[in-house]
């Protein structure tokens, strides 16, 4: 078993900090080192044993990784956009092409708060000791952006083993509005780990809308821990399809740290292989007439395993919360697994509530009708799961970026079933 | 079923000679106690050797610390854990001595003074002659083959039941309540319902003779033979004066082929004040087995008493075609906090479980529903159905649902579903303008939201629960 301790002269490699920093750094390291990656006794890993699926995966994590020439990239030709290009979490270049300059503010990601160094998430630790690339992007008040931003997230060939730590921040300024879509490329034939930290900051009536999207299949076991503060009036809509990783959580934390904030969280995932995925959720109601929605689909096949732990806390001064959360699974073989917890913790009375969890296969009455108007039972099984998958896509008010996600959605349907 | 606890004068008929009247266990937690324990009940050997076995076990094993209710560490070594029979000289002379409180909600369920005073705790000589009745319906048990008796009486005259099925459900290793209990376990019930015969009543503590000193820490074992079904009641609806704080009571069901299991329990000790000082512990492990092919067991739990109430009555359901249910109302009131819920592991093929969950809190409780639902790889064609609605009146107490969910193979069916909300001020006015006051709209709507459950209670319980949640939550609104 693979035993994964990290000296400490590493982080003098990554470069010259204050005392602070070093401190800081220090001490997430030996938070670490005690505890090591997460098993399944860890209350927030208890369907995703991340230790076992290391040390089943991985001979080695090298941190350091030789700068990789710049690859070239296949821009998205479907819609005007304005990118952003990471490589292996670095941030290489941009271009605003369609938006005013001096609105925007876009730099590597430099971490001053160290206040953060409790001892809960074991890869968020190792992430505070050992980030070193990032970016950040500033939007000023007022501005709405014009073109959607595309972050092209890329991960070269040349990634072997490597375990890649960064961390990233959006903060979206008073009246503001920004939609981006985040497109991950991979290239990358070999295993490699990325663990990502990111913060994303609504100010007043700020809105913003995500989509997270993958091109193709890949090697990469990915965590990443979002942090979501929703000040008074602002909107976040976020769509995940987080499918082709060999193993991916994303731990997600909405704060509604305002008055009649909102967040809406739809996730839509076709599972495959041996693919291990996790959505991890909490929504923190702190004011009153917050609202906040989740739906969360997956279909799962062969040996494929889909959890998703869901939690909604509501604080007492939080009145007239509305909150909904909705986790719904199809499995298509006998082996796959789907496991959830979805999850209420409530100290407010005049609260609107619910949750509802369903798994099982799909209605044999439904296949039955299908396969009688002439289709094959396979016909039949991938038109339910599109119909299943695609309620999720329909709610994108964007034509041509609806159209892009589905293509690719359906295309990597298609390759898999 | 008022007056479970109405057989004063029986307690020689359980081995309770009188000398041991006087005689106290060494006090904490140690070999001689469980050696003390287990020579008083007059065991053989092999049982103080289970005892023993299970407190080498306790004494590596920790106490959980994951659920929510938190409560002040307990020194076990401070504990007595075997009293005699309480003299009549500690026990209150009056019912002027007993707290007010506990004789007003008395009257309300409509207790007569003699249960009352016995309820209390305050010593009267046996009034009322309970034994007759008690005595007659063993006759017709016995006739039938059927098993009714103490658990130390089974241990003594059925040792080959005992031997085979102790344990079996919740082992001595499970964790560090159910162990504690396996080592000192004091009494309880044990029932054998033979093949294919159908128990003409219903089992209760009511008529077990040595109801009297329960004891804190109880061992049930109820065992359906192919075929045979059952119905057992466990505790009353009035509430219960008792001395010990911490309750870790065992309760293992093992149903076989075709059987059927109906346990019901109405659970009110005290509470503590309204301040949440004192009250009781009450930590309980049930789980049952449906070992047997179409056998089903089915919990039904009210809960509005005890400080801390904290257990999971879980259903095995290892037989094909098994089937398990569990209905539960949980209420809570001033600081009382409740954190409980079931475990349905469907091991064999077409089973099915159906869980129904309704929590109220009120004033400054607590009050959690924590489920497992876990579909094996091998359990195909099974099915589960939850619901776990929650009620909360005020701004001070809390209501979670934290359910687990699993399933492990595509031929079968998980649905979920929760609710969270309070009293609906619209029914509270229609309530009010046809002439009920708060308190009795109040009653009136959560016994409509708990009506699932208290359907599924016999019923002798179900009318006196329907007014205990009324009494429950007194106070609580307006």
């Amino acid at each position: 078993m693979l035993n994964f301790k990290i000296n400490s002269n590493e982080i003098d490699k990554i470069g010259k900090f204050t005392k602070e920093e070093k401190y800081f750094r220090l001490k997430n390291l030996n938070h670490f080192n005690d505890i090591g990656f997460p098993n399944k006794r860890n209350e927030d890993w208890k369907f995703s044993d991340l230790k076992e699926i290391v040390s089943k995966n991985f001979n080695k994590l090298e941190l350091k990784l030789e700068k990789s020439k710049k690859p070239k990239i296949d821009f998205i030709k479907d819609f005007e956009h304005n990118y952003i290009v990471i490589i292996n979490g670095e941030l290489t270049y941009s271009d605003f092409k369609y938006e005013e300059k001096d609105k925007i503010k876009l730099q590597p990601f430099i971490n001053e708060d160290y206040s953060d160094s409790k001892k809960h998430n074991p890869l968020l630790n190792l992430n505070h000791a050992l980030s070193d690339k990032g970016y950040f992007l500033d939007v000023k008040e007022n501005y709405k952006f014009k073109k959607v931003l595309v972050i092209y997230h890329l991960f070269t060939e040349d990634l072997d083993e490597n375990i890649l730590n960064s961390k990233n921040k959006i903060k979206i300024g008073k009246n503001s509005e920004l939609h981006f879509l985040e497109f991950t490329i991979n290239e990358s034939k070999k295993n490699f780990f990325n663990n990502v930290y990111e913060d994303i900051i609504l100010e007043k009536s700020a809105a913003l809308k995500s989509i997270y999207l993958q091109n193709d299949k890949s090697f990469g076991y990915f965590h990443k821990y979002s942090r979501n503060s929703l000040s008074s009036d602002s909107n976040y809509t976020s769509f995940i399809f987080p499918t082709g990783h060999k193993f991916n959580k994303l731990d997600l934390e909405f704060n509604l740290e305002g008055e009649r904030s909102e967040c809406n969280l739809q996730s839509a995932s076709f599972l495959d292989d041996n693919v291990h995925q996790e959505v991890k959720t909490r929504v923190n109601h702190l004011f009153p007439n917050c609202k906040s929605y989740q739906k969360v689909k997956n279909v799962l096949n062969a040996e494929s395993k889909g959890v998703y732990q869901g939690k909604i806390f509501v604080k007492d001064v939080a009145q007239k919360t509305d909150a909904y959360q909705l986790s719904k699974a199809i499995l298509l073989s006998e082996l796959s697994e789907f496991d959830s917890k979805p999850e209420l913790e409530i100290y407010a009375d005049d609260v609107k509530c619910s949750h509802g969890s369903t798994s099982g296969n799909l209605d044999k009455d439904s296949i039955y009708y299908l396969m009688t108007r002439g289709l094959t039972k396979k016909e039949s099984t991938k038109l339910l799961v599109n119909g299943f998958l695609n309620e999720v896509v329909d709610s994108i008010k964007s034509n041509s970026i609806r159209n892009f996600v589905k293509n690719k959605l359906e295309n990597q349907f298609i390759n898999e079933y | 079923m008022k007056n479970q606890n109405t057989n004063i004068s029986e307690e020689y008929k359980y081995g309770f000679t009188t000398e041991i009247d006087n005689i106290k266990a060494p006090k904490g937690l140690s070999e001689e106690t469980i050696k003390f324990i287990s020579k008083i009940k007059k065991e053989p050997k092999w049982m103080l050797d289970w005892r023993l076995k299970a407190f080498n076990r306790l004494k590596v094993s920790k106490e959980p610390n994951w659920q929510k209710p938190k409560y002040p560490k307990i020194n076990y070594q401070d504990l007595y854990y075997y009293s005699a029979p309480k003299s009549m000289n500690d026990k209150p002379k009056s019912l002027d001595e007993v707290d007010p409180k506990l004789i007003e909600t008395y009257n309300k369920l409509g207790i007569p003074l003699t249960e009352q005073k016995k309820l209390s705790g305050v010593a009267v000589d046996a009034v009322f002659d309970s034994v007759s009745v008690a005595t007659t319906f063993k006759d017709e048990l016995t006739k039938k083959g059927i098993i009714f008796c103490p658990i130390s009486e089974a241990i003594r005259e059925h040792p080959e039941l005992v031997k085979k099925y102790l344990g079996s459900v919740i082992p001595i290793s499970d964790h560090y309540f159910a162990t504690l209990n396996s080592a000192v376990f004091t009494d309880g019930s044990f029932v054998y319902i033979p093949p294919n015969t159908r128990c003409p009543m219903e089992l209760s503590t009511y008529f077990r003779i040595n109801a009297a000193e329960t004891g804190q820490f109880e061992r049930t074992l109820i065992i359906a033979d192919k075929g045979s079904y059952v119905s057992y009641l466990e505790g009353c609806t009035a509430p219960m004066r008792d001395e010990n704080q911490l309750h870790a009571a065992n309760v293992e069901l093992v149903a076989l082929d075709d059987a059927e299991i109906k346990y019901s329990t109405v659970q009110n000790w005290y509470p503590g004040d309204k301040d949440g000082v004192g009250g009781i512990y009450n930590f309980v492990t049930k789980r049952g087995a449906c070992r047997g092919k179409n056998s089903k067991i089915s919990w039904t739990q009210v809960e509005t008493g005890s400080a801390i109430t904290w257990k999971y009555p879980s259903c095995i359901l290892q037989g094909d075609n098994s089937v398990g249910e569990f209905y539960s109302i949980a209420i809570t009131n001033n600081h009382q906090k409740a954190d409980t819920g079931t475990k349905m592991i469907h091991l064999g093929k077409n089973t099915k479980s159906k869980i129904i969950s309704k929590g109220i809190s009120a004033g400054n409780a607590d009050n959690t529903y924590r489920g497992l639902v876990d579909i094996g790889r091998k359990a195909l064609n099974s099915r589960n159905y939850t619901q776990c609605d929650s009620l909360l009146m005020g701004n001070k107490c809390g209501a979670h649902t934290v359910p687990y969910i699993k399933n492990k193979n595509s031929s079968s069916t998980i649905e979920h579903e929760a609710t969270t909300s309070k009293i609906n001020d619209d029914q509270l006015f229609y309530c009010n303008q046809r002439g009920l006051n708060q308190e009795e709209a109040v009653s009136l709507i959560v016994n409509g939201f708990c009506k699932d459950v208290l359907q599924q209670l016999p019923m002798e319980f179900a009318v006196e629960a329907q007014k205990l949640v009324g009494i429950s939550l007194e106070g609580s609104v307006g």
